[in-house]
Formats: structure tokens, C-alpha cells, sequence
């Protein structure tokens, strides 16, 4: 895959191409602005943009908006949002556009290289990747009379790792299930909730994400 | 046109003095009554009788001073405060605080004064009006037989119809004149008076604001030596000390990669396993020091994202706030998610709204919800934090929260 890497930081920036390269990717430019950012993707058009949250030159959420005048120009472009801390709000605005192809992950997760890459990979391929932590944002602090308070604990996991954006075979292998019981844990969460059943990738984190944030 | 408005504003103002000049009037009994209680009270005060009552005379005259002052207020247009020293303690204790008080003696002073004044004042704005009617009555003093078949007006003789027609308009407009300076000036002259007695001085006001600020400063260096103590031991004992013990994994890794690459392995995990564990820790000292998204978006941006985490729905406005001192966005910041988190946990509310806005060097912060109110102060330590953190700031801070509901919290924090 081409990448086009968005990091301020030099050691970050070094050492994601590093990761990127070892892993057999091509990272086809590094660029430390917001404005850096919209040309390399204009000029490269790469599979997927690797970029940080806070940018020079007030160090605030450039990355975020940045990532959203990309999406707004080309609406089908891969980004993968790393931060050193994660908020619910920038997941929600980086949603809002409504297409696939959208990652928003701590910058801790890298250490994690296959789990990393294969997010990578999955962003690139128009899927979601949403990091746990805005997911347990989301669930926590839940009233006990909440629907999601009926879930058992195993549709709980379930629930999670569907909207961080993994498929089911991917949470079948995580939680050493078989995919028909994905299967039937997905389809209980969705009566259980209320919510319309959909298909699998990018339309259920969706519905997940919105219902969990709104209701 | 603008004569005739000037001329009724001139009337009016006359009309307003006149009341405030009775007003002061009917206080003048009260003054009597108090001035006479306190003067029994004080030469019995010897006995322990006197002592006892002392204290509950002072009150009377505190509120007969405080009509005085409302009378004051009134015609200036603006507030005349005092502050008085609260009462409290045994009865020695109470009979030395009221006499300790130099407002008790100006109170006394300001009630002997206007017994005397009041009456005075009153009856020279009651003599105008007096003299306005005197002019229609002209006609009659003349016509009525008197002696001399004439009423001499400035030595001018009134004594022909003629006469009378032209003197009676000249009087009134005179009196009418002299009358719309001399009833505001009066009032003024009472008010002015009062406020000179009656308003605590300003070099006593400062006074008591410097020590009040020294005490809250004194506070905030407190607080802020502990965080600062708090921040260090967290860093020392967690991030520094996990740090440590990577670096001496990966150090023997290092030198076991070759003999024994599987043990290596075993120990490189371990070690990025630590990164992660250290990498949370940071973030979660770096979301106590000033978080993260108030860098990002400002107060009003942090407010919206505290909203959106809390479990029930929250109507968030923020208003008026560009950017404030780092310190007091913190602040805010920390007082509206703590209570939005009692709001969560105790309320068993449906909604609640959070307001924030910024005038006048204060930032106001409003947080309600509609739960079942009956919050108990002292139950747990989250109000008293957050007392705490604002009085450190020279805040105030104020609950509402009847059994029933709604409960409403307001912080207020200077941020010039």
C-alpha cells in the first residue's frame, strides 16, 4: 500500500515509517501540516493517510479537520486518525461523513503491530477502526435501565468489537468462538437493542456507534 | 417638545424628592423609639439584664437603618451596603461583638442625626408645596377683609384684581421653580448623609477584601503545591519507574538475543506490554492536569464532549466564553464534569442542562437536572471538591436542591 504519513514529531514519523516499510508498505510522502496533507493526497492519492491530531501550528485538532476537508474533497479516502489521547466528540465528527475508510485509534496501538496493520489494512479496504477506548466511552456510565444494560456479558465483547469495526470472522478468532455463534450474538444484539439488522462492515459500526452516542 | 418632557422630568424628580422626604419622615418615630431602647439598654447594660437585651436593640436599629438606607438607596439610584459584624456566642461574647462594631455607632449616630434632620428636611419640602398653594390662595387673603385691604407680596402691594391676575401665575411659576431644585437637592442632601453614616467606607470594604483574598490565595498555593506534590509522586512511582524497568528488559534481551532468542522474545513482550501500561498512565496524569481536548477546542468545545459522555442526555450552552486563563478553564472544566457525574450517579435524573457563560470578568457556570434533588453535602467528598477548587479561585459556589427536585448547582469564578 502507499501511505502518506502526517506527523509532526519526527521520531513518531521515523518510526511509523520504519513499522510501515517493514511491513512492506510504501510510504510515498511525510508531511507535518494540515495543508501538507491536502496536497500530498491530492498529488499521491495514496491507499490510506497515517495522520496525527495535533498539527503545528496551534496544536490543537488540525489532524481532525484536516481529516475532515480531506473526506469532504475526496469522499472515499482511507485516514487513520492517531492520537495520544482519544474523544468520543472527534470520533463522532470523523463519523459524520457517513462513508468507510475511517480509523481514529491511540497512538499506544501501534506497538501492537499485526493488530496495527491489520487495522491498516482494514481502513484501507473502506472498513471502520474505532479505538476501544471511544467505545468504552461510550458504554460506560450506562444507566441500569439502559437496553444495553440487557446484553450478556459475552454480547457485551461482542458489541465492543463489532464497533470498533471488526468483522466476524475477526471477533470469532478473538474471542475463540466459531463465526455462526458471532453470527447469532450479532443478531440477539440488534433485538436487543432495537436496532434494524444490518450487514456486516462499515453501516453497523454505524448504527452501533450512532445508537450508543444518541440513546 | 423637549421643553415640556424636561418640565415633567423636573416635576416628576420634585414629586419623587417629596416622597422620599416623608418616607424619611415616618422613620422618624422608629428613630426615636430605637434611639431610646439603645440608650436605656447601653446605661443598663452594667446589669447582666442590659446584656442580655443589648444585642436584640442593636438588631432593631440595624433594620431601622436599613429602611434608612433603602430610603437612600432609592433616590441615588444605587445600593447602600454595610457590612455588619455577625452575632454570635455567648452573651458576653454577643454584647462585645455589637459594641465592638463600629457600624453599631453609626447606626446610633445616623438615628440621633436624622431625628433631628429628618423632621427639619421633611418640613422644608413640605413648605414648598406649601407655598405653591399659597399662590391660588392669593385672591382669597386679598378679598377676605383684612385690615390693610392689601397683601404685600416682595413689598409689591396686591391689592386690584388687575394685580392679582398677573401675581398669582408669577408666584406659582416662581415657587414652581425654585421648588423643582430645592426638593432634589433636599432629598439628595438626606441621602447623601445617609450613605456618609450608614455605608460601610470604602477603606473598611478593602480591608476586609484584602484579607479575604490573602486567605484564598493562601488556599490556592495550598492546592496547588499539593497537585504539584501529587503529579510528581504519580510520575516518580508510575511512568519513571516503569521506564526504568523497560529499558533494563530490552537491556537483557539485548544481550540474550543470540543464546537465547526465545527468552529474548518473552522478554521484548514484556516490554511493550509495559509501554502500553505506561502510555495510559501518562495520558491519565496529562487528563488531570489540563485536559486534552481544552488545548483542542477551548471551554466551550470540552463542555460539548463532557455533555456527549454523560449517560443521560445533556443540553449544553456556552456563551460569552473566548479564551480565559488556562487556570480557570481547568477549573470550570473540572467543576462541570464532577457534576455531571453526581448528576449520573445520585440525580436519577432524565435530563439535565449545563450552562456556561462569561461576563464581566466572571464565568458563570449553571448545572441542573431534574432528578430527585435532596442532595447531601456532606455525603460525599464531590461538592466538597468542588468547593474547594473554586474557593481557591476567590469563587463562590451555590447548591439548590429541595427533596423533589430540581437541583441546580452555580459556580461562579472571577476570570479578569
Amino acid at each position: 500500500m502507499r501511505v502518506v504519513i502526517v506527523e509532526d514529531n519526527v521520531l513518531l514519523a521515523e518510526g511509523l515509517a520504519l513499522l510501515l516499510r517493514t511491513e512492506g508498505h510504501l510510504v510515498a510522502a511525510t508531511v507535518d501540516t494540515a495543508d501538507g496533507f491536502l496536497a500530498a493526497v491530492e498529488k499521491h492519492r495514496p491507499d490510506i493517510a497515517v495522520v496525527d491530531v495535533r498539527l503545528p501550528p496551534t496544536f490543537r485538532d488540525e489532524g481532525v479537520r484536516a481529516a475532515i476537508e480531506v473526506r469532504r474533497r475526496h469522499p472515499r479516502q482511507p485516514i487513520l486518525v492517531l492520537s495520544q489521547y482519544v474523544e468520543q466528540t472527534y470520533a463522532t465528527e470523523l463519523l459524520a461523513g457517513g462513508g468507510g475508510g475511517i480509523g481514529y485509534l491511540l497512538k499506544d496501538r501501534v506497538s501492537r503491530i499485526s493488530e496495527f496493520v491489520d487495522a491498516l489494512a482494514r481502513v484501507a479496504a473502506g472498513g471502520t477502526a474505532m479505538d476501544p477506548e471511544v467505545i468504552s466511552q461510550l458504554l460506560t456510565r450506562r444507566r441500569a435501565d439502559h437496553p444495553v444494560e440487557s446484553l450478556s456479558p459475552r454480547e457485551n465483547e461482542v458489541l465492543g468489537l463489532m464497533a470498533e469495526g471488526r468483522s466476524n470472522g475477526d471477533i470469532a478468532a478473538l474471542l475463540t468462538i466459531t463465526e455462526r455463534a458471532v453470527h447469532k450474538h450479532v443478531g440477539n444484539i440488534f433485538m436487543k437493542l432495537g436496532l434494524p439488522p444490518s450487514d456486516s462492515g462499515h453501516r453497523r459500526v454505524l448504527a452501533v456507534l450512532s445508537y450508543l452516542s444518541t440513546v | 417638545m423637549g421643553a415640556v418632557i424636561g418640565v415633567r422630568r423636573r416635576g416628576w424628580q420634585a414629586v419623587r424628592a417629596t416622597g422620599r422626604l416623608l418616607l424619611g419622615l415616618l422613620l422618624v418615630p422608629v428613630c426615636l423609639i430605637g434611639l431610646a431602647l439603645f440608650l436605656l439598654t447601653f446605661v443598663s447594660s452594667a446589669t447582666f439584664i442590659g446584656l442580655i437585651i443589648l444585642p436584640y436593640v442593636v438588631r432593631l436599629n440595624r433594620w431601622i437603618a436599613g429602611r434608612g438606607r433603602r430610603v437612600a438607596a432609592g433616590w441615588l439610584g444605587r445600593p447602600v451596603t454595610a457590612e455588619y459584624a455577625t452575632i454570635e456566642g455567648g452573651v458576653l461574647a454577643r454584647a462585645r461583638i455589637v459594641l465592638g462594631d463600629p457600624m453599631t455607632w453609626r447606626d446610633t449616630a445616623w438615628i440621633a442625626g436624622h431625628i433631628v434632620t429628618g423632621p427639619i428636611l421633611a418640613a422644608l419640602g413640605l413648605g414648598v408645596w406649601a407655598a405653591l398653594g399659597f399662590g391660588p390662595s392669593l385672591p382669597i387673603w386679598w378679598w377676605a377683609p383684612l385690615p390693610e385691604h392689601a397683601v404685600y407680596l416682595l413689598g409689591f402691594a396686591v391689592d386690584s384684581w388687575p394685580r392679582v391676575i398677573v401675581a398669582v401665575p408669577l408666584l406659582v411659576a416662581a415657587v414652581a421653580t425654585a421648588g423643582s431644585y430645592v426638593l432634589p437637592w433636599l432629598a439628595t442632601a438626606e441621602a447623601v448623609l445617609t450613605r456618609l453614616l450608614l455605608a460601610t467606607p470604602e477603606r473598611v470594604r478593602l480591608a476586609e477584601r484584602v484579607a479575604e483574598l490573602t486567605e484564598t490565595r493562601t488556599a490556592a498555593l495550598d492546592a496547588h503545591g499539593a497537585e504539584l506534590r501529587r503529579i510528581e509522586r504519580d510520575l516518580h512511582d508510575g511512568a519513571q519507574a516503569r521506564l526504568v524497568s523497560i529499558a533494563m528488559r530490552l537491556g537483557v534481551a539485548e544481550r540474550m538475543l543470540a543464546a537465547d532468542p526465545d527468552q529474548a522474545a518473552t522478554l521484548i513482550a514484556e516490554a511493550r506490554l509495559s509501554t502500553e501500561e505506561t502510555m495510559t498512565e501518562l495520558r491519565d496524569i496529562i487528563r488531570g492536569m489540563y485536559p486534552p481536548i481544552l488545548a483542542d477546542r477551548g471551554l466551550p468545545g470540552a463542555v460539548a464532549a463532557l455533555a456527549a459522555r454523560c449517560p443521560i442526555p445533556v443540553a449544553a450552552t456556552v456563551t460569552g466564553v473566548d479564551r480565559l486563563p488556562a487556570a480557570v478553564e481547568a477549573a470550570a472544566y473540572f467543576v462541570v464534569a464532577e457534576a455531571l457525574t453526581n448528576v449520573a450517579r445520585h440525580s436519577a435524573a432524565a435530563t439535565a442542562t449545563v450552562h456556561v457563560s462569561a461576563a464581566d470578568d466572571l464565568l458563570t457556570l449553571r448545572v441542573s437536572d431534574d432528578g430527585r434533588g435532596g442532595a447531601d453535602e456532606t455525603a460525599g467528598t464531590g461538592l466538597a471538591g468542588i468547593r474547594r477548587r473554586v474557593a481557591a479561585f476567590d469563587g463562590g459556589t451555590d447548591l439548590s436542591s429541595p427533596p423533589g427536585g430540581p437541583t441546580t448547582l452555580t459556580v461562579e469564578l472571577p476570570c479578569g
